[in-house]
């Protein structure tokens, strides 16, 4: 290469790391520019996630449910037989009854909490190339939906509103790790702060040393000032394991979610708080064993041809 | 002719970047998953000189920042695939082995896409952004070079021809 190109391909790569620095610089000093910028691209975007959520609807599980394949082995059988009772509801309309379903669970929260909702389709999965766990709604400003409201899932928590559009709003999931959310132990009340780790699991922390936590323990929120972000008594899931450090301070969980973040198809997203806490009302129920009835078979010897 | 380069590459990486949002985002993959605009921009680096590949990186980078679920600052992901289509393209630049060999090519993409993305995470905790478990994280980087691993053969002779066709080079595969 000449020297003098070679000279401008230097100044090139100065000028472009010098532009690059100065949007982070911008960025990081809250510049509303770059956000109106960003408001602007998921305004023309949001019609075209809409229509790709459309078309791609029946096949986007695809993979998720490929994934959960191996962890669900041993209830194989059970669902076989399942299955063959849910496969003419699938052939007529898979999607939209479990849509539907997932409706009618999320209003059958709301209602028993007093939360006034507003529903919404999940329209994009968001990538993990940055690792955060986000999802992208059809409902946006024009809706009433506003930052830093709480959105549920069928199942309780689901994620925050972290950024709202006119017609559409980004949703951080409680998956995500850098969520964060105030948590109180159904029945003895104890608080903590839950974390998300990136997956369907979370990391519980105690805020008093003297208490303790035990295997199935149910979490739920504590709720926020002015019930943002976070309404209180929404379900966020229950204690899997507990961790007893022996130099820690307080107690740590690890905590199973309630929902599945990777099969959200509709949320619902609180945009007004309950008049009172719910409390403990929402807690799921656990689920009613069914007595099996027993046959007894009585055996009587019947004469032979030898007596 | 930089001009005509620059109207052509533009509407293909805006292309790409709808593709990248609006169809292969609805997939939650497994390990993370892939992005093809990523790809795409770190194939026309190691193809291109090294000034071209930074104006590529930079370019890409800008989409990258304006994707929702980008969680850092804007401007981080065009700094680090501004220096990576430099670096990327500055170490291949006049090595026959790498630019008329498809192996080398996708072997260039995959690691890039690795240390691209460790890149990622090393400026976004040097920025306060949150990174989640290293488990977690480990994870997703092997998933995405996985995923990197699986599309890049796949696309690289749409890739290659597109960017013969741009900067009228003859390394189609």
């Amino acid at each position: 290469m000449r020297k003098g190109g070679e000279g401008r391909a230097r100044l090139l790569l100065v000028i472009l790391i010098v532009t690059s620095l100065f949007l982070i610089t911008l960025d990081l000093r809250g510049v509303k520019v770059l956000d109106s910028f960003k408001q602007g691209t998921q305004t023309v975007l949001s019609p075209f996630q809409r229509a790709g959520a459309v078309v791609l609807n029946p096949v986007k599980n695809f993979f998720s449910d490929v994934t959960n394949l191996g962890r669900t082995g041993n209830q194989i059988e059970k669902l076989e037989a399942e299955n063959a009772e849910l496969k003419i509801q699938l052939l007529n309309r898979k999607n939209a009854d479990a849509q539907l379903a997932q409706l009618e669970n999320i209003l059958d929260l709301a209602g028993t909490a007093g939360y006034k909702v507003v529903n919404a389709k999940v329209i994009s999965q968001g990538s993990s190339q940055s690792f955060s766990q986000t999802i992208t709604i059809d409902s946006g400003s024009n809706a009433g939906i506003k930052k830093n409201m709480t959105v549920l899932s069928q199942f309780g928590l689901a994620g925050v509103v972290k950024d709202v559009y006119p017609n559409s709003a980004l949703i951080q999931l409680a998956s995500d790790s850098a969520f964060k959310v105030g948590a109180r132990i159904a029945g003895t009340q104890q608080i903590g702060i839950l974390s998300g780790r990136g997956n369907r699991s979370a990391s519980l922390q105690l805020l008093d040393n003297s208490t303790t936590v035990k295997v199935g323990d149910v979490l739920l929120a504590r709720g926020s000032i002015a019930n943002r972000p976070f309404v209180p008594g929404v379900p966020l899931g229950y204690v899997s394991q507990v961790d007893n450090s022996a130099g820690a301070v307080a107690q740590t969980a690890t905590i199973r979610y309630y929902t599945n973040f990777s099969t959200l198809g509709v949320v619902a997203i609180v945009v007004s708080g309950p008049t009172s806490d719910p409390g403990d009302s929402l807690v799921p129920k656990k689920p009613q064993v069914t007595p099996v009835p027993t046959v007894t078979v009585t055996v009587t010897p019947s004469p032979t041809a030898n007596n | 002719m930089l001009t005509r380069q620059i109207s052509v590459a533009t509407p293909i990486f805006l292309l790409i970047f709808l593709i990248q949002e609006a169809v292969i985002s609805q997939f939650r993959l497994p390990g993370g998953g892939f992005s093809i605009l990523m790809i795409l921009a770190l194939t026309w680096a190691v193809l291109s000189q090294p000034e071209v590949a930074a104006v590529i990186g930079f370019a890409s980078g800008i989409l990258m920042d304006l994707s929702q679920s980008a969680g850092g600052p804007f401007g981080q992901w065009t700094l680090i695939m501004l220096l990576a289509g430099y670096a990327i393209s500055y170490i291949g630049y006049g090595d026959d082995n790498i630019h008329a060999n498809a192996i080398g090519i996708v072997f260039f993409v995959v690691v890039a896409n690795f240390f691209v993305e460790i890149a990622y995470l090393i400026t976004g905790a040097l920025l306060g952004v949150s990174i989640g478990s290293l488990g977690q994280v480990v994870i997703t980087l092997f998933g995405m070079s996985i995923w990197a691993l699986l599309v890049s053969p796949i696309m690289l002779p749409v890739f290659t021809r597109m960017h013969a066709m741009i900067f009228d080079s003859r390394s189609s595969l």
